[in-house]
């Protein structure tokens, strides 16, 4: 660069690009602005490769960013002319064209004639986008949303996970051993440095699912055994069940990595799917078979249902008071509960009612994620 | 000391790491900015071995520390000599010292105990630090790191604030186990460490084992591709590829060594189920 008005100009192109990279959703900051130059000032605008290599290092923050930085960076450096949908004044924007023209030709990239695609606002999604899926309810998602809720989930239960984790972590420190103190500075002329805290025993909990996949379930039962698939992954204590007409444990056929694979055991396994309802029935099976081994003084029994059963209530009634007295909580998440106007009228709904710890509803992600304030409590 | 990323690669290559012009580019920058490098990617794609590297380019001593939960300022900053403390109190004891000049001895430097983040900005020569698998320490941990990635300093409460005498060259690196906060991110300079392509892994195999066929090399290269679009537990990464070569190339003689040193590259009975049925018909 031999003028000084040629420098000026390339460096407001820059700038422009760092605000053309916030309006897509890159946390692209001042700093971030300034480092850009900078590493113009060391050359790298010379070479069209390096120059977007040094700007995706600055600009990027994750794998995603990198998809999005691209396709502004062509944009931006190749194909100036051609910007849409740009909010901001005509002023400015002539502006930053004339720059850009300038800036193009300084880093030897000009006009390729490359087309590339535009900017898609959903490489970018937003936080209301996330909040919208987590709120919608399960039987109303479309297929993006429903590949977008399974990264979601992912991530969330994942933070969640953490979260409990650290909290019964810190609920563990114990009052100072005063003894064990003294003992242990006994050697530095017992000068109190190192105290010594009471362990508390690792209160060691598990969580009993029990997914009701029977006919009137199937707008939700898919998505709750995805999500039962990613807890699995998540909490290492985890017994999980369908049940529909008859019981299954499918604990085992969730411990693979790739949650298709797991769908696909599942679906060849449960032949019971999207068949009748004998709550009652199941439950009395588990209490008979599994809940000597999966039951105990520190479980958690969720059970995810709409409580639509046609089995007799007294075998439900007996079989559910069975399971509580056996639980340390005792939790059942309805997705009808998520709509408005419910009541749990149902025989069956109406007979567990009075075993339960907690009756909540299970028809979006939202609602499932309140399972971390039962489980942190648990 | 490099006028252009490209000087770069050469120099690289020859310390035995096959790099390419992107990732060449964010090293020139992390020299001439002086800023960390966050480098992200699935386990075993050469990560940490970049810090070596340009330990061994730089000549400059490394210091690493290994992030896991529960790491906290005691194991990765500093802590207070507590011995040393204790007898310093008792020779002074029945000494002329106030109460203020004991204090200021025993919190000195002197007493402090140095780990590997304050090794690495207190020393007497540069150096290259690696903080190696970021994503398992905690999120306060991460906190505590912020005043040394944008300031290259580190407050301690009794001493006040010690500024780096040189700036190390910083590499954080992780798994993507968890996010990282955007604080964090926002500090460093970013790379996504990928798969090698095809052509770059070949390179690599040749470098490792310069003695291997080439037509071997490219057998194994295409198998491993094969195998990281299979739906694998623990997809195999540079390392394992480079054993595999090795356990083939010292299973010499045995018709079927591909296939009988699998065990060099896979790690649980689903994978070798996996790999024996689709890529061998076993």
């Amino acid at each position: 660069m031999d003028h000084y008005s040629d420098y000026s100009s390339f460096s407001e192109a820059l700038v422009g690009f760092s605000q053309e990279t916030r309006r897509y959703g890159l946390h692209s900051g001042i700093q971030c602005t300034k480092e850009t130059v900078a590493s113009a000032l060391e050359g790298l605008w010379l070479d069209k490769d390096q120059f977007c290599y040094a700007l995706s290092a600055l600009f990027c923050h994750s794998e995603e960013d990198k998809e999005t930085f691209v396709k502004i960076y062509n944009r931006y450096w190749r194909q100036r002319g051609t910007r849409i949908n740009d909010k901001r004044s005509n002023k400015n924007k002539s502006t930053l064209v004339k720059q850009s023209v300038n800036s193009a030709v300084m880093v030897g990239v000009g006009n390729t004639g490359h087309t590339e695609d535009s900017v898609d606002s959903k490489t970018t999604t937003g936080s209301n986008s996330k909040e919208t899926i987590k709120k919608t309810d399960f039987s109303k998602l479309n297929i993006i949303q429903e590949k977008e809720l399974e990264i979601l989930s992912e991530k969330l239960v994942s933070e969640m996970s953490l979260r409990i984790k650290r909290r019964r972590k810190k609920m563990l420190h114990g009052q100072i051993d005063l003894g064990q103190s003294i003992r242990k500075n006994l050697q530095r002329g017992g000068a109190m440095i190192d105290l010594v805290k009471t362990k508390q025993k690792k209160d060691k909990y598990r969580l009993l699912i029990l997914l009701d996949v029977s006919g009137s379930m199937d707008k939700y039962s898919f998505y709750l055994l995805k999500f039962l698939w990613t807890l699995k992954h998540h909490f290492k204590q985890i017994e999980a069940f369908t049940f529909s007409t008859s019981l299954l444990r499918i604990t085992d056929l969730l411990q693979s990595k790739h949650l298709s694979t797991s769908l696909f055991h599942v679906s060849q396994t449960a032949k019971h799917w999207s068949s009748g309802t004998k709550i009652g029935e199941c439950l009395k099976d588990f209490n008979e078979h599994y809940a000597k081994r999966y039951l105990n003084g520190n479980t958690l029994t969720l059970i995810l249902s709409d409580g639509l059963d046609t089995g007799e209530p007294e075998v439900l009634g007996e079989a559910i008071h069975k399971i509580k007295l056996r639980s340390k909580k005792l939790v059942w998440l309805n997705p009808l509960k998520g709509m408005q106007g419910y009541e749990p009228i149902q025989m069956g709904m109406k007979t567990a009612l009075p075993s339960l710890h907690h009756f909540g509803s299970a028809h979006n992600f939202d609602s499932l994620l309140e399972l971390e304030n039962i489980l942190i409590h648990a | 000391m490099f006028d252009n990323p490209k000087e770069l690669i050469p120099v690289i290559d020859k310390l035995g790491y096959v790099i390419e012009e992107e990732l060449a580019t964010v090293l020139f920058l992390l020299l001439r900015l002086e800023k960390p490098l966050l480098l992200e990617g699935n386990p075993g794609v050469g990560k940490t071995q970049i810090a070596y590297i340009l330990s061994d380019l730089m000549g400059f001593e490394l210091v690493r520390l290994q992030c896991y939960e529960g790491l906290d300022v005691n194991n990765a900053i500093y802590e207070w000599n507590y011995q040393k403390q204790l007898l310093a109190i008792k020779i002074h004891e029945s000494g002329q010292k106030s109460e203020q000049e004991k204090e200021d001895l025993i919190f000195g430097e002197d007493y402090l105990l140095k780990r590997p983040l304050l090794e690495a900005i207190d020393s007497d020569k540069r150096k290259v630090l690696l903080i190696d698998e970021i994503d398992r320490s905690d999120e306060e941990f991460e906190a505590f790191l912020l005043e040394l990635l944008s300031d290259f300093q580190i407050s301690i409460p009794e001493l006040g604030t010690i500024k780096a005498k040189h700036k190390p060259i910083v590499i954080l690196t992780s798994n993507r186990t968890r996010e990282l906060s955007d604080a964090l991110k926002r500090r460093c300079l970013y790379h996504w460490v990928n798969y090698p392509s095809m052509e770059k892994e070949l390179k690599i195999i040749k470098k490792h084992i310069p003695h291997i066929e080439s037509a071997l090399a490219e057998q194994i290269a295409n198998y491993v591709h094969k195998m990281r679009n299979l739906k694998l537990d623990k997809a195999p990464g540079i390392a394992e590829t480079i054993d595999w070569a090795k356990g083939i190339a010292a299973l010499e003689g045995d018709d079927n060594s591909i296939y009988n040193s699998l065990s060099c590259l896979l790690k649980s009975e689903h994978d070798m189920t996996l790999v024996s049925s689709e890529l061998f018909n076993k």
